[in-house]
């Protein structure tokens, strides 16, 4: 035992950490700042004007009064899209392919988390639950999501990818888009044959739908709450507990070792003795496995699931990972928390801002917008170093 | 003047220097050589003449010309061409397609003469496939217009690789290893089709090779790479004889294996 | 043993006249068939596949294309007005035929995996609704507020010019979009383009605030149509009467004015893409296909072919949503989704990428599984749903069936499939493209 621990690595343990911690901060902080230094600038134009006529309310208050729950909102979802953007980077990483079925690993992870709970549920054990077997379960259904996800992963690399590595480009990924539309509609057809119903609902239970209140503040008319959701707790610390296992697994193990020396030159690494097939499967695994719980964790804070729920959050975490620097682990987290951040912020402040003329209904499109804008000016990425192309 | 001119040529990834305060001079009508052990920088000394990779620093003045900074196929219309050492065919084409895509930059052909097929866009089209076979004939090829690139045998892939290179009419043509893969009659074949190319079409060639017995046989001058830096120059009688060169090559038993294996 | 039997009997048939009368017996019995048997999916399957049989017996050329005019513009119109179900199976065949021929210059020839064709496809379409409907008048109102008594800007006639203002507008969107984007590598522009799509669909939802261009999710209607001639009606009704069976209609008349038109843009398009095929910039497009860095090596400017493959395509997706618009009257976001790219896509990848027969015959079995076959299959659910059979040793009741059973709501699945087979075990599709042979060895010998 003492071995074991002794053999751990504490600091590749904490270094993510200190990286979750400054992009969190600086994320919300700089986002904050654009806000309110917008909703000053507006106050005084027609948009403060118009506000004020109509709700007696200024634009920096309203700005202010919201703050907390937009920026707590933005990190909850970042986290959601930081977990699925690994498991794209990471198979970029090592096959330099983009998992478009990536978005439905997510979602079968969510529908299998869920319909545990439904099934729990239903026998009322959910209803009667203490607060510690409440979490109990929780945990139970994010792990088998993962499973459910994790196993499907490495199931569509055998049969979709693997007979097709070597072929040029586009041939896996065009296989990738029919595995990304066969399984949403596998999952609307299993979920319709039992119950007629392709949506599923999220039971309540336990206390998460609860809010922890550290405090009113007091601005003019109106007070700012000071608050969060436990919902946003529990998918935080999951997402941040997930990271940093993986962080540890791919830089302070052998199996890790392994990844990186398959990402890095697959040739090489198999004539060192990798199995490449088996680390490749592996990464799969990983990828699919954070992706499944991702996918729990997105139920749980937006209750409702249908068999398309993984398209958007697939999009916009394949963005993060081409924000962040594909291939690169921590590039992820900083892309998955900026746009969550940027489409939060977006979503909530721009309806207002724009005295409705471009509302939240433009928040799916933003994270396309980033997309482009980063391939064209910044291809590498935001942490990403620039290589060249494997010839 | 030289037709090429390189002076002080830096290009780095990450830290490594990969080619490193290079000069290199080449006049027209000349057959010169780079050698060097493997990582040398020989192929990144091609990838940034042609403008696949943008130097570092340096001037590299081409037929009076600067190049630095243009783009690959503006370096190609210059009249650069070359070939590349894993070669890289348009495989789903045939090989009469493969030689006009290499004759690209002289098409004069527009939308609507291409739409319609007017009589310049025929001449120019029927005029293009016999050079085509002309050249295809002239690297060695015989009755294979209509084969696509990717059913020819290794061999024969290397000559048609040189064939689209010579369709642009080039004034300097790049080789990159290529007798890689031959055997000695092969070998042989191509060392003289290479002299013929200078001889006859005046174009000048500058060839990265491994294989010794080629290198002394055509080049007359001879430029020697080790860790990105030129370390000797001069005629293949010179190079012979420099201790540097024997020591960079010697010291890592590159040139002896090498020279074994293709004696015997 | 037995293959090389039918080896000799396909030989035999494939020498002085049989050909020609296989081709002619195979028209004969489908007309026959559809004729007779109105209802039957089978009967109109024997009559289009005789085009397949068109293109792979060994016949004089003038023949074939004699032949393939008699089908696409005498009896399939015919059979159409007859019964205006075939019609409209017909026209979609067309429609996605030109799209997929479309997107075939682009991923077929060039490589570049565009997954918003439909983008393109939309921005033709919204052009003449915009202009062909009273949309220009009602800007200012809320979608649902404007009264109906709004004029329209332009007459029905307009629908023309605007079918050449589709092509430029389509080409121009498609060169605007892919300036900033063709430098990415190609599966950055899967996603990019993916992205496109996004974008164009979402303004369409939402572009009905602060102008009311769009009309947003309701869509705008009506969208006018060109006139029909006075007389055509009556002349039909006149002199074909007794082949058709019953009056016609305007409304059949219009149908047949779409199909026509898309059959014309087809023919364009085919124009086009052999003789671009065929040419200094279709030689470049497969290069760039094939090795990018080879081909940049060439001279050939990446950037600057690959807009014109983004833009050619572009082009003809435009001019295809113009002819949308008016044969529906009607447009919504709705029509441009995601969805609707892949299933061109599908078009191009099942029937061979680079091909045009392929291609085509790629758009006629995924329209026809589509509305034929997964339609066919759920209106048969439906019949069992109604009734009171039972499923014997289960003891299901059918009536208890979900409707979310439908197979018509399982598109995806198919498309899904179809993708993954055709990649794993047939990448060059049904019908695989070729390379032109040039006159050039018999010369040598």
């Amino acid at each position: 035992m003492n071995r074991l621990l002794r053999s751990i690595n504490v600091t590749e343990l904490l270094r993510p950490l200190g990286h979750v911690l400054a992009f969190s901060c600086g994320s919300a902080a700089l986002m904050s700042l654009i806000a309110v230094s917008l909703a000053l600038v507006l106050d005084r134009t027609v948009v403060g004007a118009d506000l004020l006529d109509r709700y007696n309310v200024t634009l920096f208050t309203y700005t202010m009064v919201n703050l907390p729950q937009v920026v707590i909102d933005g990190l909850t979802i970042g986290f959601v899209y930081a977990a699925i953007a690994l498991g794209y980077t990471m198979v970029y990483g090592v096959l330099e392919f983009i998992n478009f079925a990536h978005s439905e690993i997510f979602a079968v992870g969510a529908f299998v988390g869920v319909e545990l709970l439904i099934a729990l549920d239903a026998t009322g054990i959910l209803a009667g639950a203490s607060l510690v077997m409440a979490y109990a379960y929780l945990i139970l259904a994010i792990l088998f999501g993962m499973i459910a996800a994790g196993a499907l992963a490495v199931t569509v690399e055998r049969v979709a990818y693997r007979p097709l590595r070597g072929a040029s480009r586009l041939v896996p990924l065009i296989s990738a888009i029919g595995v990304s539309f066969l399984l949403q509609d596998i999952i609307r057809l299993v979920e319709s044959l039992t119950t007629g119903q392709f949506n599923r609902i999220m039971p309540t239970f336990g206390n998460f739908d609860g809010r922890i209140i550290f405090g009113k503040l007091a601005m003019g008319n109106s007070t700012i709450t000071l608050g969060i959701a436990i919902k946003s707790i529990i998918v935080i610390v999951a997402a941040v507990v997930m990271l940093v296992g993986l962080n540890y697994l791919v830089n302070a193990t052998r199996i890790g070792k392994a990844i990186r020396a398959v990402a890095q030159d697959r040739k090489t690494a198999s004539l060192m003795g990798i199995n490449v097939n088996k680390i490749i499967s592996l990464t799969f695994l990983v990828g699919g496995l954070l992706g499944g719980a991702a996918g729990v964790l997105y139920a749980l804070k937006f209750t409702r699931i249908d068999p398309f729920v993984g398209f958007f959050p697939g999009l916009k975490a394949f963005t993060a990972a081409v924000l962040g620097g594909i291939g690169n682990m921590t590039g992820a987290l900083l892309g998955g928390l900026v746009i969550g951040m940027l489409e939060t912020f977006a979503g909530s402040y721009m309806g207002v801002f724009t005295m409705g003329a471009l509302g939240s209904e433009y928040k799916d499109i933003f994270a396309f917008s980033i997309l482009i804008l980063v391939l064209i000016f910044r291809p590498q990425g935001l942490m990403g170093k620039h290589v060249v192309q494997k010839a | 003047m030289a037709l090429l001119d390189i002076t002080r040529l830096n290009k780095t990834f990450g830290g490594l220097k990969a080619i490193s305060e290079v000069d290199f001079s080449l006049e027209q009508g000349r057959i010169a050589s780079i050698i060097g052990p493997n990582g040398a920088g020989k192929t990144t000394f091609f990838n940034a003449l042609t403008g696949i990779y943008r130097p570092d620093s340096g001037q590299i003045v081409f037929n009076g010309k600067s190049i630095v900074g243009l783009r690959p196929d503006k370096i190609a219309a210059r009249g650069i061409s070359r070939t590349f050492q894993n070669i890289r065919l348009f495989q789903e084409m045939t090989v009469i397609e493969n030689i006009l895509v290499g004759m690209h930059v002289h098409f004069r052909q527009s939308a609507v003469q291409t739409l319609f097929r007017l009589p310049f866009f025929r001449d120019e089209e029927a005029e293009a496939e016999r050079k085509a076979l002309e050249l295809m004939h002239y690297v060695g090829l015989k009755k294979v217009g209509n084969e696509l690139a990717k059913n020819l045998p290794y061999g024969m892939q290397r000559r048609l690789e040189i064939a689209r290179a010579l369709a642009a009419e080039p004034l300097l043509l790049l080789l990159d290893e290529p007798a890689a893969g031959m055997n000695p009659h092969e070998t042989e074949e191509i060392t003289r089709l290479f002299q013929n190319i200078r001889d006859e079409m005046g174009i000048t060639i500058l060839l990265i090779e491994h294989d010794m017995r080629v290198v002394m046989k055509i080049s007359e001058e001879i430029c020697v790479m080790d860790y990105g830096q030129k370390i000797a120059e001069g005629t293949p009688a010179e190079i012979r004889g420099n201790s540097k060169v024997i020591e960079a090559y010697l010291g890592r038993g590159a040139v002896a294996g090498q020279h074994e294996e293709s004696v015997a | 043993m037995v293959s090389s039997h039918f080896e000799d009997l396909l030989s035999r048939f494939s020498r002085g006249p049989w050909p020609y009368l296989l081709v002619l017996a195979h028209i004969a019995a489908g007309t026959q068939l559809v004729y007779t048997q109105p209802r039957s999916i089978l009967a109109f399957l024997v009559l289009v596949s005789s085009f397949l049989t068109l293109y792979f017996v060994r016949a004089d050329l003038r023949f074939k294309f004699f032949a393939g005019a008699l089908l696409a513009v005498v009896i399939i119109p015919l059979i159409g007005v007859r019964n205006i179900f075939y019609l409209e199976v017909i026209f979609q065949i067309a429609v996605f035929a030109a799209l997929a021929l479309g997107l075939n210059i682009v991923v077929g020839f060039a490589g570049l995996l565009d997954l918003g064709y439909v983008a393109f496809y939309a921005v033709g379409a919204y052009l003449w609704a915009f202009f062909g409907s009273q949309q220009f008048y009602a800007m200012y109102y809320a979608p649902g507020t404007q009264p109906s008594d709004l004029p329209f800007l332009l007459p029905g006639d307009a629908f023309y010019m605007f079918m050449l203002l589709g092509v430029v507008v389509a080409a121009f969107t498609g060169i605007i979009l892919g300036l900033p984007v063709l430098r990415v590598r190609g599966d950055y522009l899967a996603i990019v383009t993916l992205g496109f799509g996004e974008v164009i669909r979402v303004l369409a939802n939402n572009l009905d605030k602060p102008l009311n261009l769009t009309n947003g999710p309701q869509g705008i209607t009506p969208i006018q149509r060109p006139t029909m001639p006075e007389g055509v009606v009556e002349f039909v009704n006149s002199t074909l009467q007794p082949l058709i069976g019953h009056r016609v209609t305007v409304a059949d008349m219009y149908n047949l004015l779409f199909y026509l038109l898309a059959l014309v843009v087809i023919v364009v398009i085919i124009f086009v893409t052999r003789r671009l095929d065929d040419s200094k910039l279709g030689r470049a497009w497969t290069a760039v296909r094939e090795d990018e860095t080879a081909a940049i090596a060439q001279g050939i400017p990446l950037v600057k072919t690959k807009l014109a493959a983004f833009a050619v395509g572009a082009s003809f997706a435009g001019v295809m949503g113009v002819l949308l618009a008016a044969s529906r009257t009607f447009i919504s976001p709705e029509s441009f989704s995601f969805m609707q790219s892949i299933g061109v896509l599908v078009m191009v990848i099942l029937g061979g990428s680079g091909s045009i027969p392929g291609v085509i015959l790629g758009a006629a079995t995924i329209t026809i599984l589509n509305l034929q076959v997964l339609q066919g299959f759920s209106l048969y659910l439906t019949e069992l749903r109604q009734s009171d059979a039972i499923i014997p040793i289960i003891n299901f009741a059918w009536k208890d069936l979900s409707t979310q059973l439908d197979p018509a709501k399982y598109q995806k699945m198919l498309f899904g499939i179809i993708l993954i087979v055709m990649m794993i075990f047939r990448p060059e599709g049904m019908i695989p493209a070729t390379r032109r042979r040039r006159k050039i060895d018999q010369e040598e010998n």
